[in-house]
């Protein structure tokens, strides 16, 4: 890394490409997501084939295999210390599993459509869940009793976030509406965006909660100041038409928004510049999602039907 | 709090109870510095500790010394520990992460308010006001106590004399006297029964000031705001006085000592009432002049713009709120018993109440739906602006028109990672680790519950090709599918409604309610979820596979509801 000296930034080294480590193939059916635990020490995956896998990511083997759902899986999410994943099913269900044991220690029921997304809040005492029904719920961890029910679009929920700090959730839908919710009394904060086309597949809060990064099935993604209400970068080259995609941010090694997409390959923008970085290929089918490991230079990747793989890409050091 | 667009007015006061929390009988409340836990002490001896954001117990503290009534609860510094006071004469030091006990005094009275001292994160030393006699210091890890004085008195010869336990409040022996400790602990405030407030310096446990307090009443309450700028006293003439405080937060005694130089000349009491003069100056008072009632349990709102106080007289539940100015903005009314304890939230616009019967109300602003948080481009006016249009705004110019995206400088760096420190709390100190949640750890769920809703669903599934991975294959699933709507219909309408209710008590409406419906649902097996709901989703999965939105568009599954 270049000394800061003198007005102009210092030049950014150059890029190191990710390269393919390894090619995880444990799951039946399309695999529908993929997550590193906060602590970088266990990677999850959701299937359609009804299980959810809990890898070692340092080895990548296989630990645990969670059984329980009657339907696909489309979503999962880690809670903060890292042992438990709560994870959103086609049956209408949430379960949330012990992921050092593997068993289903809770469901939550209450949505009246397949449940399409999770997250924690940072606490890890509420999960919230969007779902087909195109509600938001929020749940109590611990009883799991239904703390909201946000009446929150008119289309499926595709993506619900919370911020940092637990007091607002981002949540983005079919009916091209991105919303922000209060957290402690379910009521709408701000519209992001209103129009009707295109459809928002993903919102996310970048990890100091200050911008969205949202993503819209007209190959774009695009990176919002909520507060001014406007978007301050947007990132193209890739295809999102049909798949709610997820998208990340990388920041182990420089700041760059990693997507997947559905011409099969993984898509590296730098962040400031906006430019793609790197093309990852080698999935057979459309990239779903992508993670990014908290502390290493790790991005794991997960693509459907017809690739049901998980490959695992490392910065060349 | 530090996100922009939550509502900015951040200062403004309660309205209407939103919840009340229930766990035996609770005595007496504490908030922890940010306002996420709240501590509750019982009837039985031990202390419940509250999740605020879930409205949840997150922790019982109980032991089997620890069965007498709770008198205080304060937290200390960075939320790991807690002190209780009891009615039987002890002090007990609670680790709250662990739930174990630390350590327990026994002293010579019933302690009716304890609270640590606030400078340290592992606190060993608390300020006790016991219920008849002078407050003292006491040291939780030795057990030795140091009784403060309670009043000066000038025999007459000029000299100070030091008191004496003989004379603890003068004249009136079983009269409580109220104490605090100043924001960072170095200076202790004292109200006795001759309405004067004796500032001590904690080092040496000497008086340093006196303050006379117009009306010369007993003092019954002393507290000090959260930014230290502000004490309020409440005395027996039934009035609320607030002073404002002229020494800084810290070094309190060093200013002290720079005010004693320039009185030079004065001596003894006289002495400490100049120093005092100078420390702590008289603002506003409070009383209700037309019913002229007793108050209890006064105290600041977070930010000290707000002051509330609560109405002593038995068989009813007001809560006054003034502004600092003087101005009485609200009065809340509960329900018709007394208060026992009253606390406002350190942050948000919230008031925590105890009625007698134990239930610990919350008080809290009408959330009132934002509309125009519904637009983004919305823009809301203060009041009706005129507004003269442009000369061509009505003019067909469609090239023009495409100009309104504004331009956006998309070279700008973007910082992502950077995080603003919370202005609210200020004096964080980051690196001792503040205890703001305690890990929610979800209780499992009872296993016949959970194999009687499976089998149920798991029937549904039986009408597509078994995957391989199925592990309920061989139950006997033989209980018809309509068994699944009602449970799933129970979660629904309960859920709906306690979303939809203005007066949110949903604690027990939600489990009554559970178990009204499940009596319902039980008797008539044969209800099929009513078929609004379940055809509008098939069509939203249908319109899912024709816009091939849905992701799992080779996945088609029929609602298992409708048992087509």
């Amino acid at each position: 890394m270049a000394s800061g000296g003198g007005n102009q930034p210092p030049p950014s080294p150059p890029y190191r490409p990710y390269r393919l480590v390894r090619t995880l193939t444990a799951h039946t059916r399309a695999v529908s997501c993929v997550k590193f635990s906060n602590d970088g020490s266990l990677l999850a995956s959701s299937s359609l084939d009804k299980t959810l896998i809990v890898w070692c990511s340092q080895t990548l083997n296989p630990l645990s295999r969670l059984i329980g759902h009657s339907e696909g899986v489309s979503d999962l999410a880690w809670s903060s210390d890292s042992h438990y994943i709560c994870s959103a099913s086609d049956d209408r269900t949430l379960r949330i599993w012990d992921a050092r044991t593997g068993d289903c220690v809770k469901t939550l029921r209450g949505h009246s459509g397949f449940v399409f997304c999770v997250n924690f809040n940072p606490q890890s005492n509420l999960i919230v869940s969007g779902s087909f029904d195109e509600t938001i719920r929020v749940w109590d961890v611990k009883t799991g009793r239904c703390v909201h029910v946000i009446q929150a679009h008119s289309e499926p929920v595709t993506s619900v976030h919370f911020n940092r700090d637990g007091s607002i959730i981002v949540s983005g839908s079919h009916d091209g509406n991105c919303k922000i919710w209060d957290a402690d009394t379910g009521t709408c904060l701000k519209t992001l965006i209103d129009d009707k086309v295109p459809a928002v597949s993903f919102a996310k809060f970048s990890p100091n909660g200050k911008f969205i990064l949202v993503a819209t099935l007209d190959d774009t993604l695009k990176l919002w100041n909520y507060s001014a209400g406007r978007f301050l970068k947007i990132y193209t080259g890739h295809v999102n038409r049909v798949y709610c995609i997820t998208s990340t941010f990388s920041v182990t090694n420089g700041k760059y928004i990693v997507s997947g997409s559905e011409d099969k390959c993984v898509y590296l923008w730098d962040l400031q510049g906006k430019n793609m970085v790197q093309k990852l290929e080698g999935h057979t089918d459309t990239v779903i999602s992508v993670t990014c490991h908290p502390t290493e230079n790790k991005i794991a990747s997960a693509g459907l039907d017809k690739d049901r793989t998980i490959k695992i890409w490392v910065q060349d050091t | 709090m530090n996100v922009s667009i939550i509502d900015p007015l951040q200062g403004d006061f309660p309205e209407v109870i939103e919840e009340f929390l229930q766990h035996g009988v609770m005595k007496c409340i504490a908030f922890n510095r940010r306002g996420t836990l709240l501590a509750a002490g019982c009837s039985d001896g031990s202390c419940v500790v509250w999740d605020f954001q879930t409205r949840g117990i997150a922790k019982e503290l109980r032991d089997k010394d620890c069965v007498s009534p709770i008198t205080s609860v304060c937290w200390s510094k960075y939320g790991h520990y807690i002190l209780v006071s009891a009615t039987d004469k002890s002090l007990t030091l609670w680790d709250v992460v662990s739930g174990e006990k630390v350590t327990r005094t026994t002293l010579h009275q019933t302690t009716l308010h304890a609270c640590l001292h606030p400078g340290s994160s592992t606190p060993s030393v608390c300020l006790a006001c016991p219920l008849s006699s002078a407050p003292i210091i006491v040291n939780l890890n030795t057990g030795s106590t140091t009784v403060l004085p309670a009043s000066v008195f000038d025999s007459g010869t000029g000299t100070v004399l030091p008191s004496c336990n003989r004379f603890i409040d003068g004249s009136l022996p079983f009269t409580p006297t109220a104490a605090c400790f100043s924001k960072y602990g170095d200076l202790i405030y004292v109200g006795n029964s001759r309405g004067e407030i004796l500032i001590i310096d904690y080092k040496d446990i000497q008086v340093r000031g006196i303050v006379s307090v117009p009306g010369a009443a007993v003092i019954k309450n002393i507290v000090c705001s959260r930014n230290g700028q502000y004490l309020l006293t409440n005395s027996n003439d039934r009035t609320i006085r607030i002073f404002e405080n002229l020494l800084p937060p810290k070094d309190g005694p060093r200013a002290i000592d720079q005010l004693c130089s320039t009185i030079g000349e004065l001596q003894g009491v006289e002495k400490l009432k100049a120093v005092g003069s100078r420390c702590l100056v008289f603002f506003h008072e409070f009383q209700d002049s037309v019913t002229r009632i007793q108050w209890k349990a006064p105290c600041f709102s977070g930010d000290g713009e707000w002051v509330v106080g609560a109405s002593a007289n038995k068989g009813e539940h007001k809560i006054y709120i003034w502004d600092r100015a003087g101005h009485l903005v609200k009065i809340l009314e509960g329900p018709k018993e007394a208060l026992t304890d009253l606390v406002w939230h350190p942050v948000h616009p919230i008031v925590v109440s105890v009625s007698f019967s134990g239930l610990v109300y919350i008080w809290a602003k009408d959330y009132t739906e934002n509309w125009s948080a519904f637009a983004p481009d919305f823009k809301e006016l203060e009041e009706n602006e005129e507004y003269i249009e442009r000369e061509d705004e009505f003019d067909l110019m469609p090239e023009t028109e495409k100009v309104k995206e504004s331009v956006v400088n998309e070279d700008e760096e973007v910082d992502i990672m950077m995080v603003e420190r919370d202005s609210a709390f200020s004096d964080s100190d980051m690196s001792q680790g503040e205890l703001c949640f305690l890990p929610a750890i979800p209780c499992p769920d009872v296993p016949e519950q959970e194999k009687f809703i499976r089998s149920a669903s798991k029937l549904a599934d039986s009408n597509h090709s078994g995957s391989a991975l199925s592990e309920e294959a061989g139950q006997n699933g033989q209980i018809t599918n309509p068994a699944s709507s009602p449970v799933e219909a129970i979660d629904n309408s309960i859920a709906d409604d306690t979303g939809v209710t203005c007066l949110k008590r949903k604690r027990k409406p939600s489990e009554k309610g559970l178990e009204l419906q499940a009596e319902k649902g039980r008797k008539s097996l044969t209800k099929v979820k009513s078929s609004g709901k379940s055809s509008k989703s098939k069509n939203k999965s249908a319109m899912g596979q024709d816009r091939g939105i849905c992701v799992f568009a080779d996945d088609v599954t029929d609602d298992p509801t409708t048992n087509s």
